[in-house]
């Protein structure tokens, strides 16, 4: 009997996680409007030295520091209804909990880099922008693992038995519709201005919206499964279960 | 948990051979994870060779002892190819995932504790963050701002190539858990000298360490012994376990006990070809 | 699940008449390889010497020879103890075999107590790892040479762990230790010759 404890909680993190988020997100200056690649390094060290901006950006970073990693037991949820489809190997899941590993990871590494930005404003400018630039380089360029969850979710959802699937087929075509979204910012490093610039249609808005949608997406999914598993559990298995999307 | 229909029985343990097969394959061999998997490593290896030896021109690594100019014209001699080069490391790195979930599935395999091949996993499905994508993005910050102050642009050339170079306990850590289940294991599933391989491959990542205290010489980050014979050594380790896993699926019959054997006989009707469905598998 | 009476494993097979590789053929892979590597390193060693050959013989005049003379010793003899092992253990003579793989390990002990006594020696008279281009291959290959030998302890540990219980004892284990272990004093006649000799 799987133990199950503990899934509903996890699982309801996530809206206060994003809450979190967002407000972070709201706070950051860098974010509202998105900070341009074609700044100065004067510019960038008075965006960070101005005391309006210095504060909202440590606040809004130390937060993003502490709950960056927060979605990872949510994705490790999703990586055990992986586990629960008809696959021979354990190869998917394994490839997922890779995945899962990497993404936070770097955010929390741009995070760190948009700290150290902070920490002493009175530095050289051409530091200030350093520092800027990776905090933004790291954070922009981190889809591979995004690439590669959304990717991996697709093939598994493919691999699965299409009688009785874990999830249904369209979450696999979105997961793949939102692999490709990902793509473009992996070539952010090719312009500093224009769409492909980090803070461009492209690298910016399109690779943000499509994680931000794809979180909402896969936890309504996710919570659906888990809630319905939990019923199962309760009155015992049901034999023939359409998978209610 | 059923799997998919009876015809199974009669798929061959080999990869695709035409393309008209490999529609086939994909659909119905029981074993098409692990060749997702092992064909997923094929090519991130692939795409690392192509990006960092040609486009970026990353490996063998740039001169520890280059002075700040000729660090900055370094770049500016193939600032596009390092970011469109970089770009595509960006959009295809979770291939190396693959390759990870393959090995630790190997291990999974083997007679020893599951713990072996978590820890395995564990390990290496980080490795890619400080041990590839630091070099990448940090030398993509170098490159997109010709402008900056050559001492900083430095910095990060230092920053990047000793990262990629210097990341050492991932590898020699991962390795010799590797080792050790090999060598412990009684279902064969890998041959014992390539459990000793992964100690030349653990010991390469001592030999390297002196490139964080050398500027040049043998033993610098580009050096004749830290670079160029430890790639051979991790060339011709890379090599055999590509070969080996490739042999492993074929040998693959998703039980517990120990591998079988290919069979000898050349063109035969598979009969020894144990894929069964009454497989154990978790 | 699928039946596997198909061959036994084939191990190291006694019954074979005469001709058998001692040990794990593996380990003779592991053996050759590491040969090869080391190979690799005794050339660039050579080719840099004789590129600066009048640092190499001044920086060689701080060694102490006798140091270096009594670790090729205490390995030699070592190796002659490992040896005594192996055949004990073939003559089923457990205990000897467990006493001279004893001795074997004590002797490197020894062997690594004054390995490092040399080195503190050294870095006080001020030549260090990074003093100068003879020292750095003088560290480096004494330093991977240690490491080896660090690694034949724990074969030597394996060897006496199978030696112990009576169902665990394989000779093939013990072969295999012993290859390792004499690999190990081979690479460092080698290196002495090289670092304290060649002049």
């Amino acid at each position: 009997m799987r133990r199950a404890d503990g899934e509903i909680i996890l699982l309801w993190t996530l809206p206060v996680l994003a809450v979190i988020w967002i407000s972070a997100f709201f706070l950051f200056p860098g974010f509202v409007h998105p900070m341009s690649p074609s700044m100065t390094a004067q510019q960038v060290a008075d965006f960070y030295r101005n005391p309006a901006n210095l504060d909202r950006i440590r606040y809004s970073m130390i937060l993003f520091n502490w709950f960056g990693v927060g979605l990872v037991p949510i994705m490790t949820l999703i990586v055990m209804q992986i586990r629960r489809m008809a696959h021979r190997t354990p190869i998917m899941s394994y490839c997922l909990l890779g995945c899962i590993a990497g993404g936070p990871t770097v955010f929390l590494i741009a995070d760190l880099f948009w700290l150290l930005a902070t920490f002493q404003p009175s530095q050289p400018p051409e530091l200030t922008q350093l520092f800027n630039d990776l905090g933004w380089m790291f954070f922009t360029t981190a889809v591979p693992f995004l690439i590669g969850q959304s990717l991996i979710i697709a093939l598994a959802i493919y691999l699965d038995n299409p009688r009785h699937p874990v999830f249904r087929r369209w979450v696999a075509y979105f997961n793949i519709a939102v692999a490709a979204a990902l793509v473009p910012a992996a070539f952010t490093g090719l312009a500093l201005s224009g769409p492909l610039a980090w803070n461009g249609l492209l690298s910016f808005w399109l690779k943000n919206i499509a994680i931000a949608v794809w979180i909402i997406v896969m936890s309504v999914v996710l919570g659906r499964n888990v809630y319905r598993q939990r019923a199962e559990a309760d009155t015992g298995p049901v034999a023939e279960e359409a998978v209610a999307a | 948990m059923t799997g998919e229909a009876v015809t199974e029985l009669a798929a061959p343990a080999g990869p695709p051979k035409r393309l008209g097969g490999i529609a086939w394959h994909w659909r119905n061999n029981p074993k098409r994870e692990l060749w997702f998997a092992w064909y997923s490593m094929i090519i991130f290896y692939n795409i690392f060779v192509i990006v960092f030896f040609i486009m970026t021109k990353t490996q063998p690594p740039a001169y520890p002892y280059m002075p700040d100019a000729q660090v900055v014209s370094w770049f500016g001699g193939h600032r596009g190819g390092l970011l469109i080069g970089f770009g595509i490391v960006f959009a295809t790195a979770a291939l190396t995932l693959p390759s990870t979930a393959l090995i630790a599935y190997s291990i999974r395999r083997m007679s020893v504790s599951r713990a072996f091949a978590y820890s395995y996993l564990v390990i290496y499905s980080l490795s890619a963050l400080p041990g590839m994508l630091l070099l990448c993005v940090v030398l993509s910050v170098a490159a997109m701002r010709p402008s900056r102050d050559p001492a900083l642009i430095h910095w990060l050339f230092n920053f990047a190539f000793l990262s990629y170079v210097g990341t050492m306990g991932i590898f020699l850590i991962g390795s010799l858990v590797w080792m050790l289940a090999i060598l412990l294991d009684k279902n064969r599933v890998l041959p014992k000298w390539f459990g000793y391989l992964n100690l030349c491959n653990a010991l390469t990542e001592v030999v390297v360490s002196p490139a964080w205290i050398f500027h040049q010489g043998v033993l610098d980050w580009n050096g004749l012994i830290s670079w160029w014979i430890n790639m051979v050594v991790f060339g011709v380790y890379t090599s055999a376990f590509m070969m080996l896993l490739r042999t492993m699926i074929q040998r693959e019959d998703f039980g517990d006990g120990p591998l079988p054997d290919l069979p000898k006989a050349p063109k035969k009707a598979p009969k020894a070809q144990p894929a069964t469905l009454s497989s154990t598998a978790q | 699940m699928s039946d596997i009476t198909q061959a036994e494993q084939p191990e190291a097979d006694t019954a074979k008449p005469a001709r058998h590789i001692p040990g794990q053929p593996d380990m003779w892979v592991l053996v050759l390889f590491e040969a090869l590597i080391f190979t690799a390193y005794f050339a660039v060693y050579l080719f840099h010497r004789s590129a600066s050959s009048a640092l190499f013989l001044r920086s060689q005049g701080y060694l102490n020879p006798w140091l270096g003379t009594l670790d090729t010793a205490l390995l030699l003899t070592s190796s002659m103890f490992m040896l005594r092992c192996v055949q004990a253990a073939r003559a089923g003579a457990v205990r000897a075999a467990m006493a001279n793989a004893y001795l074997t390990a004590g002797l490197g002990v020894a062997f690594l107590i004054a390995k490092i006594t040399e080195w503190i020696l050294l870095v006080h008279d001020g030549h260090g790892f990074t003093s100068n281009e003879f020292f750095l291959y003088y560290f480096f290959l004494t330093g991977i040479h240690l490491l080896h030998l660090l690694i034949g302890f724990i074969t030597l540990g394996v060897c006496i762990y199978q030696l112990r219980s009576p169902n665990r004892r394989s000779q093939e284990i013990v072969e295999t230790c012993a290859t390792y272990w004499h690999t190990v004093d081979l690479l460092w006649i080698l290196i002495f010759s090289l670092l304290y000799v060649v002049r």
